[in-house]
């Protein structure tokens, strides 16, 4: 299988400044560009740490170093604020519960496979607690009431949104459809509009 | 409205704040307000409209809003409730899936079964337009057979009205909504006049679904979707502006180019003297002795508003609906209201193709075949449409993370194949089934209200349909050349919790949308579907919101002669 494409940086931070933005999109994107540290204030130090923890391994991010795309940050936030998305698997308790029972399930995988705290652990032995949480059958009393599977599932959806919604990662990925205005005239396969970038060897 | 001396006589008892200089004294009235002396303004409070009005229609989507417009159009005094905001998506809506989240109906709702079904994003939404908001704007027309699957195949139901009850309704849609399509349509029955406007550009999700199917010798053709392929101009609606292949259909269109309500029969409603009352939250359906609907509780901003009608349009689509009628227990007798639940397996293929797809740009489902409509080799009843599918980043990433369980350094590399991503899915048809329902939950929602739980697992004849479909879709993918194939599971739109029919003991509605239980309760939205049909629903419900209407009009005028 050929190689993942590569595309450069700053393809979408050059176009935010661009008539090809609309002012509610560039809100809206800058925002999370620019978005200031953030305080927990939903979960505890020990659990937003583990969330943290959680997360870059859903989402490695080994390239960024130093300005990593918070993900922990914006599950917090909508727990704090109590934020649905419309809808919930009925085998799984209200969001804050899940979120709490399910992260405190993730350390009794972790005690009962390794005797550590995840946050101990290697990155081999957290992805070994993960996938065993994924498999939908961990270790851990915690999950005879929340079902591992479809937990798993959801952090992972919600990790995975706040990712890709982040102008960074759209880079990573090549899009710009933020760029829209004022319209997409070469739409067919592998057409490419000027503003489109493409990508490097 | 208050007259001009009431208002003056207002602004004199509730003066604006007088900015204060001495600094001291407005620190310590920060700290304690001079209590009674400055008030600050209030809002005027909102007249409690008691006057009874000929119609209201709660909900504004593509079951409220077509009725809205034609009462409205006949001279009634009609009043329409939506639960969500008003929006104006040239200033408000943005190219973001996150941003656009607003659009969805959010409250959360219970997903049960084998198959749970996702709401939100998926199949709901909330504002002056409804659903219509964020709907694809696929508009196929029904074909005959859909609506005789009891008479075809001995299962199901069949439909109270026939093919050529709706036609009339969809010709006249297709040119007031300005649908974009090809013409002849080389599916169902032959039509009065074609198109209004050709089709919309193919994308290169379309372009290689095509190439495909002409080597396997399947039929295509652009698909007909109610988004301007050019200009457009209707009488009380204006000017509309063509698509600008934006591909965002589902979180938003900016410029007016898609046919949702609150651009064509929201304006259309108004310029006749509707009345659409936003961020209204229907709760209470109140009755007479007689059981006869007298007006409807709503809450606007926290405060609580009745107003009285003397006809009533439940709108609010096939969960809301039922969820009201179940919370008043009001027409329950036959039994069926929260039942008959189905749901279109939507089952999505992607793969991955050397050629640039950059599958966000253009209309999301360009092409569409309905050869499958009846399988010659089909093991079950029924058929599906196959369609091309565009894909938005976001949307994209979470069905990655929810359907192929990829995460870590797995998922950030095959995301990065995304601008190489394309997909075809089905729209095929479900049968009911005693298993999947509505009901209310013990749990409760911040109105203090219970929430819905919908119970959901496909049956036999939706598992062999989406097993022959998968097949053809592998085949039509493989000669397209796409490599790293995989199937997304899903379910799109909610169907069938009120449904209509001939008689009051299996049925909640007549084929007029009209109560068994109350005469003067009408439904009109998904809701009433006896069966799922293979075609996507919108432009059905147009239809029938307009043809209950008008059989409406019509007992009104033989009433009134």
């Amino acid at each position: 299988m050929p190689a993942a494409p590569q595309y450069p940086a700053g393809t979408v931070r050059a176009l935010l400044a661009t008539p090809h933005v609309s002012e509610p999109t560039r809100a809206a994107l800058e925002a999370r560009l620019m978005a200031p540290p953030y305080t927990p204030q939903f979960f505890d130090a020990d659990t937003y740490a583990l969330l943290q923890a959680v997360c870059r391994r859903l989402l490695p991010q080994p390239d960024r170093p130093t300005d990593a795309i918070e993900l922990a940050a914006g599950i917090d936030e909508r727990l704090l604020t109590g934020r649905a998305d419309g809808w919930r698997y009925d085998v799984l308790p209200p969001d804050r519960e899940a979120y709490r029972l399910g992260l405190g399930g993730i350390q009794q995988v972790a005690q009962a496979q390794f005797q550590r705290d995840f946050l101990r652990l290697t990155e081999e032995e957290q992805d070994a607690v993960l996938t065993a949480v994924q498999s939908g059958n961990p270790p851990g009393d915690v999950w005879l009431k929340v079902d591992a599977g479809r937990f798993f599932e959801e952090l992972l959806a919600e990790a995975t949104i706040l990712y890709y919604c982040h102008p960074l990662a759209q880079e990573e990925i090549g899009y710009v459809g933020s760029a829209d205005l004022p319209a997409w005239t070469r739409i067919g396969l592998n057409e490419r509009e000027d503003r489109e970038p493409e990508a490097v060897e | 409205m208050p007259d001009e001396e009431e208002l003056l006589e207002e602004s004199v008892v509730s003066p604006v704040q007088p900015e204060i200089q001495d600094p001291l004294l407005r620190e310590l009235l920060q700290k304690e307000p001079a209590a009674g002396k400055i008030t600050a303004p209030q809002p005027d409070k909102l007249p409690e409209p008691a006057d009874e009005v000929d119609c209201v229609v709660i909900g504004t989507g593509a079951g409220g809003a077509p009725l809205l417009a034609r009462l409205a159009m006949a001279g009634l005094r009609v009043v329409a409730l939506e639960a969500g905001p008003r929006h104006e998506p040239r200033r408000d809506f943005a190219t973001d899936e996150q941003a656009q989240a607003f659009l969805f109906w959010n409250d959360e709702r219970l997903s049960a079964g084998r198959d749970p079904l996702s709401f939100g994003n998926n199949n709901s939404g909330t504002g002056v337009g409804g659903s219509t908001l964020h709907y694809t704007a696929y508009t196929p027309r029904v074909q005959p057979d859909d609506l005789r699957l009891r008479t075809e195949f001995g299962v199901s139901q069949d439909w109270p009205l026939s093919y050529d009850d709706l036609a009339p309704y969809y010709d006249e849609l297709e040119w007031l909504l300005g649908v974009s399509g090809p013409s002849p349509y080389p599916w169902g029955p032959a039509r009065q006049r074609g198109y209004p406007l050709p089709p919309l550009p193919l994308n290169g999700a379309a372009q290689l679904m095509q190439r495909a199917c002409e080597k396997l010798g399947i039929r295509t053709s652009p698909a007909a979707n109610a988004a301007l392929s050019a200009r457009y101009y209707q009488e009380g609606i204006g000017w509309r502006e063509a698509c600008t292949n934006r591909g965002f259909c589902q979180a938003g269109c900016s410029n007016g180019a898609k046919a949702s309500m609150d651009v064509t029969f929201i304006p259309l409603a108004e310029a006749h003297g509707a009345e659409v009352r936003a961020e209204c939250f229907v709760t209470e359906i109140e009755r007479d002795a007689q059981g006869r609907v007298t007006g409807v509780v709503y809450q606007q901003h926290g405060e609580e508003h009745r107003q009285k009608c003397r006809t009533l349009f439940l709108c609010a689509g096939a969960v809301e609906t039922p969820r009201l009628l179940l919370l008043n227990e009001l027409a329950l007798s036959s039994g069926h209201v929260g039942r008959n639940l189905m749901a279109h397996p939507g089952l999505q293929l992607w793969g991955t193709f050397d050629e640039v797809v950059r599958p966000n740009k253009g209309i999301p489902g360009g092409l569409i075949s309905e050869d499958t409509h009846r399988p010659r080799d089909a093991d079950f009843a029924g058929g599906y449409l196959l369609q091309s599918i565009g894909v938005m980043p976001v949307t994209f990433a979470s069905q990655v993370a929810r359907g192929r369980g990829l995460w870590g350094q797995a998922l950030r590399d095959y995301l990065r194949q995304y601008n190489h991503v394309a997909g075809i899915n089905i729209l095929g048809d479900c049968l009911p089934h005693a298993d999947n329902f509505l009901e209310l939950s013990e749990e409760k929602d911040s109105r203090g209200l219970p929430k819905p739980r919908v119970y959901f697992s496909y049956q036999e004849n939706e598992q062999r349909l989406t097993v022959h479909a998968e097949r053809m879709m592998r085949q039509i993918w493989e000669a397209a050349g796409a490599r790293d194939l995989w199937t997304f599971p899903r379910s799109a739109h909610v169907i069938g919790t009120c449904r209509m029919g001939l008689s009051g003991d299996d049925a909640v509605v007549d084929a007029d949308g009209r109560c068994f239980d109350v005469p003067n309760l009408y439904i009109c939205d998904n809701s009433v579907f006896p069966s799922a049909l293979s075609v996507n629903p919108a432009l059905t419900i147009m239809a029938l919101s307009l043809r209950t209407a008008d059989r409406f009009l019509e007992k009104k005028l033989r009433r009134d002669a």
